[in-house]
This record gives structure tokens, sequence and C-alpha cells, in this order.
């Protein structure tokens, strides 16, 4: 049993790990020194944070990993009383069979600031027998306290080429019939992301055909988050309470997050754009108040209420 | 003492207004007392009517009586333990009955207080003990559950008269003399609260020899009276810049406020542009929120508070001149109604953020994409016996039952390889990648020898595979040579 796929070809060693090529190079001396120190991986979703934090772990820890290495997730775990007890019992042990044990911490961006400060404390306090490894999507959300015991990694999307390959690989590996064309459209909508590709790349094959830029197409669409576009059109005619629900559905029924549907609006308004569905000033305005909005997300408010805000703004281009 | 403490009725007969109800209550004391198992009681109506002084006048009727209240915590083995202790000293210290009473019960707290209901619930199946329940709510949620299997007795508000008459026979009692006129208004403001008359007056008489009307600018029209809808109303309906500050002290969490303000605005306001702008107030208000959230620092409240008060009211050109039916905010009704749908997508997404080291959310992203995979048979039971996921929670994916695939000659010999090793612990892309070059290289010969020497030593000895991966140049010719043997073994 092996899972998706992207699970299934996770790489399990460094060098396997698919683009980062200098920070995999710089990882390897840690490997080989059997020492490191605390390290932060920041970069955006699907780009190997956490494989290579895996595959590292796996080779400095060897044989025992499974008993030196703690993977906890801040973003879920109930607080940061938990993420601490659970630090806390883990590293007063000493480090069985490995020079030291290792805890990665995933999304730490989505911790509060009190809740790093706390971290910043078990850090310091059990720097002897454990190295951390913390990974998060935007390092300017870590306070500086951590980010200066840290040694900084910056992932970068992986680059086209390298998603091909690994593609191709897989393809090979599932015995898939595919254009090639097929595969560059993936690599597009991947956006760099490859868990995205690997993703899209399973959904296409698992009809059974051959796959091509077609089918590509018909797993994106499918795939988007349901009902944005139809939220648009209503909020564009000037239902905004139709609208407002169908946002909120969307959101608390299926759980959407406000990223996604910032990002699933932008595109589907600039798609919009592009077939004259929205004449050019209307959109510029659109724009403005989508980056706006997905500013202030980022800046702590509430999705929802920043969407239907957000909504109000086509309301008005119905109108003109 | 506090006079509400003081004046408070200690027999049936003190208790002011509410008659019919009271003679209900006491035919069911009777009957218990003779020894007739009743249904729970259960006394609901609004603050400062007389409840929970009811209770306790019943539980003088019974020998003894124990009380939860809301300031206890109920989660389930408290409620439990309580009850069980009650029974235990019944048998033990006297034959009378022991009276339970649970007193707001419309409080209990979803999460503080996990599985109260639960344990009332199975209390009031039981039906060994008198029990007496108190909410102020009818309509509760909380309290849908047991409603149906209690004896509901409506507590109505208190007649202004009465309480007048209440205020004037503590006045006399006290010494104070009086204005007629004050008691009324007194009364009047009270709405049918006791409780909150008799404190308002304490305020103004405690101590004093008289009172009269210059006297009644002390007490103030309570703010945490005007409910959130006032408030709301308020702020739509009007242009005036005090009367809305005064609209928006409100004892609420204001956060809920901005639910509700935000919910009505589209209810109230017509013209897209004035939906827009108060919108915009609404958006900017729930950033200061965040922003003290985020800083803990909550002078920001008083930002977001202007612009959900002012900043909406003054988005309107006109006032309109319409009843608009407000509601609460349909996201939270939303949240109720979906809860069960909601709890099965955070479990499947659980269950994959356990096996694929992802967040919640994350898994929830990928939703989409396992939809589309689950239409594939044999992927879908693959992927649902890797996640362990139950036959409920696969209808997450796909409508159909997956059928369980006869040891099928899946693919190729390759994959079953590739199976092996992972079992063996080994991630197959290691041997995955080196066999890359098969079909060409190698007419290799189909039988699928397990690779049993090469991988499972570097499983054994990872460090010094990854040492010698450091090393340059030497070693990799001695990898090539490695990955053509690993190649003739497939």
């Amino acid at each position: 049993m092996s899972g998706p796929w992207v699970e299934k070809y996770r790489p399990a060693t460094l060098e396997d790990v698919v683009g980062q090529d200098h920070i995999i190079e710089r990882l390897k001396a840690y490997v080989k020194d059997e020492s490191m120190p605390n390290l932060m991986f920041t970069g955006p979703a699907g780009v190997g944070k956490t494989t290579t934090a895996l595959a590292l772990s796996k080779s400095i820890l060897g044989e025992y990993w499974r008993q030196n290495f703690l993977e906890l997730n801040a973003s879920d775990a109930r607080g940061i009383d938990t993420v601490r007890t659970n630090i806390k019992n883990f590293c007063r042990l000493k480090p069985v069979g490995a020079p030291f044990r290792i805890i990665f911490l995933d999304e730490v961006d989505n911790m509060t600031k009190d809740a790093q400060h706390a971290l910043r404390r078990e850090m310091e306090m059990y720097t002897k027998t454990s190295s951390f490894i913390l990974s998060c999507n935007y390092s300017s959300k870590i306070i500086d306290p951590i980010q200066s015991r840290c040694a900084i990694f910056r992932f970068t999307p992986v680059k086209g080429h390298q998603i091909i390959k690994r593609l191709e690989y897989i393809a090979q590996e599932e015995g898939l019939d595919y254009d090639p064309a097929a595969i560059e459209t993936m690599v597009y909508f991947a956006e760099g992301d490859l868990r995205k590709a690997i993703n899209i790349l399973q959904s296409s094959a698992s009809v059974g055909e051959k796959i091509t830029e077609d089918s590509i197409y018909q797993v994106i669409s499918k795939a988007r988050p349901k009902d944005v576009k139809k939220m648009i059109i209503k909020a564009l005619n000037g239902d905004f309470m139709g609208a407002r629900d169908l946002l909120r559905e969307i959101m608390v029924l299926q759980g959407t997050s406000g990223e996604d549907m910032v990002n699933q609006i932008y595109q589907d308004v600039s798609r919009m754009a592009t077939e004259d569905e929205l004449d050019g000033p209307s959109y510029l305005e659109i724009i403005e108040a989508i980056a706006e909005t997905d500013f202030r997300i980022r800046e702590g408010a509430n999705p929802r209420i920043q969407l239907e805000a957000l909504l109000t703004r086509f309301l008005y281009k119905a109108r003109t | 003492m506090l006079w509400t403490e003081k004046y408070r009725p200690r027999s049936f007969d003190q208790v002011v207004g509410n008659a019919k109800q009271i003679k209900e209550i006491k035919e069911w004391v009777d009957l218990w007392i003779k020894g007739e198992k009743q249904q729970c009681l259960f006394l609901v109506g609004p603050p400062g009517t007389g409840k929970t002084t009811l209770a306790h006048i019943i539980g003088r009727e019974f020998s003894d009586y124990v009380e939860l209240n809301a300031s206890d915590k109920r989660s389930y083995d408290i409620i439990k333990n309580t009850v069980g202790e009650a029974s235990a000293t019944r048998s033990l210290f006297s034959q009378g009955l022991k009276l339970i009473i649970l007193d707001e019960v419309d409080g209990i707290h979803g999460t503080d207080d996990r599985g109260g209901s639960r344990a009332i619930n199975k209390i009031i199946k039981e039906g060994h003990h008198p029990l007496i329940l108190t909410a102020n709510d009818l309509y509760s949620k909380r309290i849908k559950s047991f409603k149906s299997k209690c004896k509901v007795i409506n507590i109505k508000k208190v007649h202004t008269n009465s309480i007048n008459a209440l205020l004037k026979r503590i006045c006399s009692q006290e010494g104070v003399t009086f204005d007629d006129m004050v008691l009324k208004e007194l009364a009047k403001r009270s709405n049918g609260d006791m409780r909150s008359a008799i404190n308002d007056l304490e305020v103004l008489a405690r101590g004093k020899e008289s009172i009269d009307k210059s006297n009644l600018k002390e007490v103030g029209v309570k703010d945490s009276r005007s409910n959130i809808f006032d408030s709301v109303r308020r702020v739509l309906k009007s242009k005036n810049l005090p009367k809305i500050r005064q609209a928006m002290y409100l004892d609420e969490d204001p956060t809920l406020v901005m639910e509700v303000m935000a919910e009505n605005i589209p209810r109230e306001y017509e013209k897209p542009q004035e939906i827009q702008r108060a919108y915009e107030m609404i958006s900017l208000a729930d950033l200061n929120f965040g922003r003290a959230r985020s800083s803990r620092n909550y002078s920001y409240w008083r930002y977001a508070s202007d612009f959900m008060g002012i900043g909406v009211a003054l988005s309107k050109k006109e006032t309109y001149r319409k009843f608009a039916r407000y509601t609460g905010s349909t996201s939270f009704a939303l949240l109720g109604k979906t809860r069960s749908k909601r709890d099965l997508r955070d479990r499947v997404a659980d269950k994959m953020a356990e096996k694929m080291h992802i967040s919640r959310q994350v898994a929830i992203s990928q939703f989409p994409y396992l939809t589309l995979i689950f239409e594939n048979d044999e992927m879908a039971y693959e992927i649902a016996s890797y996640l362990g996921l139950e036959d409920d929670e696969v209808k997450l994916f796909r409508k159909r039952k997956i059928k369980k695939p006869p040891k099928k000659k899946t693919t190729s010999p390759k994959k079953i390889d590739t199976d092996k090793l992972k079992s063996d612990g080994i991630n197959s892309s290691i041997y995955a990648k080196k066999s890359k070059s098969k079909p060409k290289s190698s007419p290799s010969p189909d039988k699928k020898v397990p690779p049993k020497d090469k991988p499972l030593k570097r499983k054994k000895i990872p460090k010094k595979s990854a040492e010698e991966n450091n090393k340059p140049s030497p070693d990799t010719k001695e990898k090539e040579k490695e990955k053509q043997t690993s190649l003739f073994q497939f």
C-alpha cells in the first residue's frame, strides 16, 4: 500500500529531492559532520520543505531515526501548550543511537506571536540534546529571535524542467500513456508546486486513458473550488445576498481556505477579462480590491468577512 | 446582605407573580413526596422572574438538595458524580428524597462542559431523583434534547404593578420614604426583572432616608439590556452620532456584533454603493480586530468599534423608512447545520495529515484531486486502505462503495517490486530511479528477484550511505556500478 502518488513518490533521500540543489549541497555537509544548527526552511507550498526535512533527519539519525525524530504540525496542534508538552517530553530524553534528536515543526508561521516566543524558550533549553527544523511559507511572520537562532534556507519554486523530469519518471513507473504537451500543461498549472503537479498527474491518470492536454484541462477545471465562478456571476448581477450565501457555503462546508478563495477569484476574474466579459477599468478596480483583500487576510483579518466585503466590489461593477 | 438576598422569598406564598405556575409546581412536589415518580421539572423564563428562588423553595420541601449552577463546571463526570453522591447520601442518612437543581442549563458550554447535556439526559431518563432544570431561553439549541422529556413550566415576566408593590414593601421595611413616581419608574424600567428592580432600588435608597425623582438619574438604564439587535438596528437606521456611539456600548463580544451588523447590512441598505461602503467599514473593523488579536494590543478595538458603528451608519445616504427583518449571522447557523459534514471532512483530513506529513488545511485543499482520483477503483482502494478510511469517509470522495479488487495482476512486476521494497521500509523511488533506463539498457529478465542485499544494506547503514553520497568522484563510479548491478536484479 503506497497511498496517493504524492506520498508514494516522496523522495526518501537528500539526493533524490527534486530541485533546491544549493540547499541540498549545504545540508549534506551537516550529514557528514553529524551535527547541525537549528534550521528554518521557508518557501511556498509543494517545493520540498517537508521532504527535505524528513530526508535530512533520516540520514543524520540513521537507523534509529524514528525514536529520535518528532514531527509536529504547529497549525493543527491545539495551542502552544500541546506543542510545548510534546516538545518537553521528547527533549527530556537523551538521544538513543543518534548524535542528537530532531524536532520538525511544520507551518510555524501559523503560530501566534506569543506561541512563537514560548517556542523560542524551548529552543534554547534543549540545545544540547536536540535540533529544530522549522518550516514556514513566510519567514516574515516569524519573530526575529527565532529567525536569529536558525540557519535559514529559502526554498524556491521547482523549475519547469525539473518538474517535467519528475512527472515523466512517475509516468513511466506507473506505465502511463501521455502526450509530451500534456506534461508541459501540467507544469504550467503547477506554478512550481510539485505536489500540485503530481496531484494533477494522478487525477488525469485515474480515468485510465491516454493523458492529453485536454484531459489536463478537464482535471484543472474539475479540481477548482466549486461554485466560485457562480458566486462571482451572482455578485456581478447584483445578487449580493445570494453570492454571500454561496461564499459561506464554500468556505464553511468545503473548508476552502481564504488564500485558496482569493487565488481562485483572481484566476476567474482574470480569465473573464481575457474573454471580454469584463471591461478594462472594471477589471482593474476589482484587481485592486482583490489585492487589498489578500493583504488584509495576511494581516490577520477574518478571511470570510474580508471576502464578503470583496464581493460588494463586484456588485458595483454590475451597475456600470 | 444584598437586598436581593434579604428579600428573597422563603416560601411559596411569598413569591410574587406566576400564581398558576406555582400551583402546578406544588402539585409536582406533593406527588413526589407521596412517592410517585414525576417527570423532571423545567422552569423556563427571563432573568429575575424567580426561577432559582422557586427551585430553592422547592428544595426546602424535600429533605435536602444539591445545586449545580453556571459557575460550576458541568462536564459529564462532574454531573454524574454529584448526582451519584446525591443518591448515595439519600440511602444512608434519610429516607427523604434529595432534590437535584441544575441551574441555567442553557449555559452549558459545548467544550468546557463536555458531555454535560449527555449526563443530564441520562439522569432524566433514569428518573430516580426529583430534578429541576432552569433556563432563560426555551429555544436554545443546547436544551433541545431534554425539553421534550420534561414538564416545562413557563415562568412569566412579573407585572409592573406587582414589582411596584414589592418595591414599596421593601422601602417601608427599610424605613425609606419614597416618591410614588420613582418606584413606578423603577418598576417600569425593570421590564419584569425583579432582581434588577431591587438592585436599582438598593443603589438609590441604601443608607438614605428618602428618595425622589432627582435620584433617578443615578441609575442608568442597563446597557446590557439593550440587546445586540437593538444596537444593530440603531446603527443601520440612524445617522445621529451620539445615539450610534451609545448603541455601540454593548456588553457583547464585539466580533459577534460585527458579524450581526454585516449580516444585516444588505437587509437594510439597498443601494450597491451603500452596501459596498458599509462593508468596507466592516472590513476595516475586522482588520483592526485582527491586529488586536495578533499583537495582543486591544486598544485597536476602539477603531473597530467606530468603523462598524459610525462608519456603517454613515454609509447610507438617507435612512430607509421600512421594516427590515434582521437575523443572526447565517454563517453561524450554517456552522451548526453542517456540523456532521464538517466533522467528517476534518476526520478524513486528519487521517491524511498524519500519513502524509501535511496540515489539516493542506489536506483539505487536496480533496478535489482525491475526488477525481477516487473515480479509479484501483487507486481508490489503494488510497482508502493506505489512509485507513471507513466506508462513510470514502463517501466524501465517491458515492459508490469501493469493491475490493481481487488481488489483480496489477500493473507490472516492477510495481510489485517497489511495493515490496516499500514494505521493507525503503522508499521505492530510490530503486525506481535506478531502473529508469531499464527498458533501453537491458532486455532484463522479467523475473522479479527482490533485490535483497544492496537495498537492505542501504537501509541498515543509512549513515554510511549518506556519507558515500557526499564524497565526490571515486564513489560515483562505484555507484554507477551499483546501479548497473541493481538493474540486473530487476
